[in-house]
């Protein structure tokens, strides 16, 4: 069966809906979202483990222009973000929009039409002028390549795919990992399971999180002058925008908050072993920053156990590591992260002329503004290439691209164009001036983290302020792209 | 000369071993001698704890590794020393010698060591340490393993040490591979570094803490009947492999500790009469509680080879 609409959103998290509601506000009605899960949300439809949250405060995580006065505390559980995922989905009518359980396999572009035609894995087809691919930036968790894997006979998880039918009590278990999830997850299985061995690699940068509840005046506030709330909004974004000194680029404000941290861990943890075990090498910044105040004193708690021996295979009953004992546990949680799409693209994209975007990005993807990708028109993406930021919310980033997207697609519309595609001059351009500013970065600075490629190209994140990016992609600017006629 | 640090950490990997890999209930126990015995404690003890203090020096050293790669290699001997002192504890408690849960008490130098690393491994440069450590990788390990294998003919020791001593050669590979690398490093920073190992709290916590152990150990194990042959080409063995290396020599603190190591086997130096002997005697009598609370770092070993 194939289908024929204008606009095809891929993904209905954040971004998928967002382009729908603004697509809409736009006045672009014809538009179908495809979802390959049976409900939106995305990310926090599939990140349910205990303690999933935000580590950017709410008002700053979420769309202005879907605002939510009544978020319970400054930084949101994973649930409340899933409601206010829903709630949004529902006010802006879009649930009826959605063909669920459709997961995209393909994408391939007809020079004649100017269409793009999507198959899905159920054997249907769809076509559309333009395409917005809203799959989001982290690729499906899956478990880490240990030696043994598949001989351990005791329960597995992974803190993107929690299984909650399986009761810790009593327990005994290892959690695997110490990043952004696993300080989350740590402090919960501590309080439910008998002992918890949380395995590190490396240590992150940790910052204490204040986590007040909204107070009741708060949000009465929000709701009768929602100007308050826009402008809290706008002190926390700047508040965050700030720490891009210290978190983009290795400065004098990177000490400064790498003193901070030191202090925190010192004030936090007794035992200087255990200290200096939890103490980063590298800068900071040039990994995830972990935000907590729970994961410290969690680690210190009589059942848990900080293990930094190198794991080396998994067995029948546990974990080995090189310091030559078995840790016997009833289950491990993988809580060690994603794949990023940095090299390589999600699902098979033939363009122009039959290139294959994936080969094109084998050695780190690049793109014109993180949005568009010459030698493929009218095919947008958002959180697309160097689009992340380290130090603010991901959300107001993919409001940018969205309402960058929205003005390319309303053009393609008001010219009545086969094709709209962005000049691969100006892409090289931009890519050239990024690069050049990414080198002076802290992520560029000699550290291996997933923000790089094998080689240590980054193609993840954005150097410079959230406002820098929002103003670079504000207007777009009809020169950029060469645009054809259609007929 | 070019050094794959990365097939050799490839090999690591590879070849790494556990505690449960081994049957310690197997038969051979009983060949240890009731005259053995109370000698052989002490030995296995203090072969514990040179384990455990190598283990702590591989640990500084990954802090100040020149790459990512050495860093991880580093991290596996740091763990891999650990392993050792955990498999000599389990062939302890084989033996009788151990109460379950049980660690041997460290001898007030061992003490004085651990308090010294713990406090100042920071502070040493990185070619100390990589000078110092297989200094006692082959002085040490090699002697005093070698002498053991010969006194016990417990076929699980055997088996035991056939893991340790795969693991060594690669610990002794690395050594003498990073210290070429670093002695091929600018003259102007070996000085500066080998100026810092001579900073006063350094060189008299180096003094101090280690002449005296190593002498006592010496002493102790001669006293079981090491031949003082089997020391000198322990030290043979150091100071080859350095020399082979030009860059290597060029390192003022590996010019040092060979010097060291020299007189320290040979008993006749007047290095024992002035300054080792008396430190012996005078760290005997030190108080070990002024060290305080050992570091929880000595605390982890075990030689239960499953933890629940
Ligand atoms: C635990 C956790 C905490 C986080 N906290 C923060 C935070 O505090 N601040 C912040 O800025 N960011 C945070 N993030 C990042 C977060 O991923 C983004 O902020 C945001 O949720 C991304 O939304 P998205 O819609 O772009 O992508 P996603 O949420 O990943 O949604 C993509 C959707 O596309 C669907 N899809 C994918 N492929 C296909 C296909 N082939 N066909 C059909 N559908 C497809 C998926 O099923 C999914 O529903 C966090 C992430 C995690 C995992
Ligand atoms: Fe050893
Ligand atoms: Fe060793």
């Amino acid at each position: 069966m194939n289908t024929t609409t204008g606009v095809l959103v891929i993904g209905a998290g954040f971004s998928g809906l967002g382009t729908a509601i603004r697509l809409s506000q736009a006045g672009i009605t014809d538009f179908v979202i495809c979802e390959r899960a049976g409900d939106v949300g995305g990310t926090w439809r599939d990140n349910t483990y205990p303690g999933a949250g935000c580590d950017v405060p709410s008002l700053v995580y979420s769309y202005s222009f879907a605002p939510n006065p009544n978020w319970s505390r400054a930084y949101s559980g994973g649930a409340e973000i899933l409601a206010y995922i829903r709630h949004m989905t529902d006010q802006f009518g879009l649930r009826e929009r959605i063909r669920f359980n459709t997961d995209i396999t393909r994408l391939v572009y007809d020079d004649d039409t100017g269409t793009w035609t999507a198959s899905t894995k159920d054997g249907h087809t769809i076509t559309a002028r333009a395409v917005v691919s809203a799959v989001g930036a982290l690729a499906n968790a899956s478990y880490p390549g240990i030696d043994g894997l598949d001989t351990y006979r005791g329960h597995t998880m992974l803190s993107s795919a929690w299984d909650h039918s399986y009761d810790f009590t009593g327990k005994h278990v290892a959690v695997i990992g110490t990043g952004a999830s696993a300080v989350q997850i740590v402090p919960e299985l501590v309080a439910m399971a008998a002992t918890v061995k949380v395995f590190q690699r490396t240590p992150g940068w940790v910052l204490p999180k204040a986590n007040p509840h909204h107070p009741s005046w708060l949000t009465e506030l929000f709701r009768r002058v929602p100007t308050t709330q826009t402008a809290l909004r706008q002190a926390l974004f700047y508040g965050h925008e700030a720490m891009a000194l210290g978190v983009v680029w290795d400065s004098a404000v990177t000490t400064l908050l790498q003193q901070v941290s030191r202090r925190y861990l010192r004030r936090a943890v007794a035992d200087p072993w255990l200290r200096r075990r939890l103490t980063p090498d590298y800068r900071m910044g040039c990994k995830r920053i972990l935000i907590t105040s729970d994961y410290y004193p969690a680690l210190q708690a009589p059942n848990c156990k900080l293990i930094t021996w190198p794991i080396y295979a998994l067995s029948a009953n546990g974990i080995r590591t090189a310091e030559g004992i078995e840790h016997q546990v009833d289950c491990v949680v993988f809580a060690t992260g994603f794949d990023v799409y940095n090299a390589g693209t999600p699902f098979p994209i033939s363009g122009s002329g039959g290139r294959v975007l994936g080969d094109e990005w084998l050695a780190g993807a690049k793109a014109y503004k993180s949005v568009a990708v010459a030698g493929y028109p009218n095919l947008f993406f958002t959180l697309g290439p160097n689009s992340g930021p380290g130090h603010n919310s991901l959300l107001v980033y993919s409001e940018a691209q969205i309402d960058y997207i929205v003005q390319a697609i309303s053009l393609i519309r008001r010219d009545g164009l086969r094709s709209l595609e962005v000049r691969k001059d100006v892409q090289e351009e931009f890519n050239r001036d990024l690069q050049r500013r990414l080198a002076r970065t802290t992520w560029n600075s000699g550290c291996s983290s997933w923000y790089l490629t094998g080689d240590g190209f980054n193609a993840t994140m954005y150097p410079g302020f959230a406002t820098q990016y929002a103003r670079g992609l504000a207007t777009l600017d009809p020169d950029d792209y060469l645009a054809t006629k259609a007929g | 000369m070019a050094h794959d640090f990365d097939t050799m950490l490839r090999t690591i990997k590879d070849k790494q071993w556990s505690l449960a890999d081994v049957d310690w209930d197997a038969p051979g126990a009983e060949t240890i001698t009731d005259e053995q015995r109370p000698k052989l404690k002490q030995f296995m003890a203090d072969l514990v704890w040179i384990e455990n203090i190598g283990a702590m020096g591989f640990a500084a050293l990954a802090d100040k590794a020149p790459t990512e790669t050495i860093k991880q290699i580093y991290k596996y001997f740091h763990a891999e020393e650990q392993k050792h002192a955990n498999a000599e504890l389990a062939l302890m408690k084989r033996w009788g010698m151990l109460d379950d849960g049980e660690t041997p008490e460290p001898t007030v130098q061992v003490k004085m060591a651990i308090w010294v690393l713990d406090n100042f491994s920071d502070d040493m440069p990185l070619t100390g340490l990589a000078t110092l450590i297989p200094m006692l990788e082959c002085a040490l390990d090699g002697a005093l393993v070698k002498f053991l294998l010969d006194e016990v003919s417990d076929p699980v020791c055997h088996e035991v040490f056939r893991h340790i001593n795969s693991d060594e050669s690669r610990h002794i590979a690395v050594d003498f591979q990073v210290l070429d690398v670093v002695g091929a490093g600018p003259v102007r920073r070996q000085l500066i570094e080998s100026a810092a190992v001579l900073k006063p709290q350094v060189l008299l916590g180096l003094i101090v803490v280690f002449v005296p152990l190593l002498n006592k150990m010496r002493d102790n194990i001669v006293a079981m009947g090491l031949s003082e042959q089997k020391l000198y080409n322990a030290v043979k063995r150091f100071v080859s492999n350095g020399d082979r290396s030009a860059n290597t020599r060029r390192i003022p603190a590996y010019q040092m500790f060979k010097q060291q190591a020299r007189m320290v086997i040979d008993r006749t130096h007047p290095y024992h009469r002035f300054l080792a002997d008396p430190l012996v005697k005078l760290t005997n009598a030190f108080p070990a509680r002024l060290l305080g609370k050992p570091p929880s770092w000595s605390k982890e070993l075990t030689h239960e080879p499953v933890d629940r």
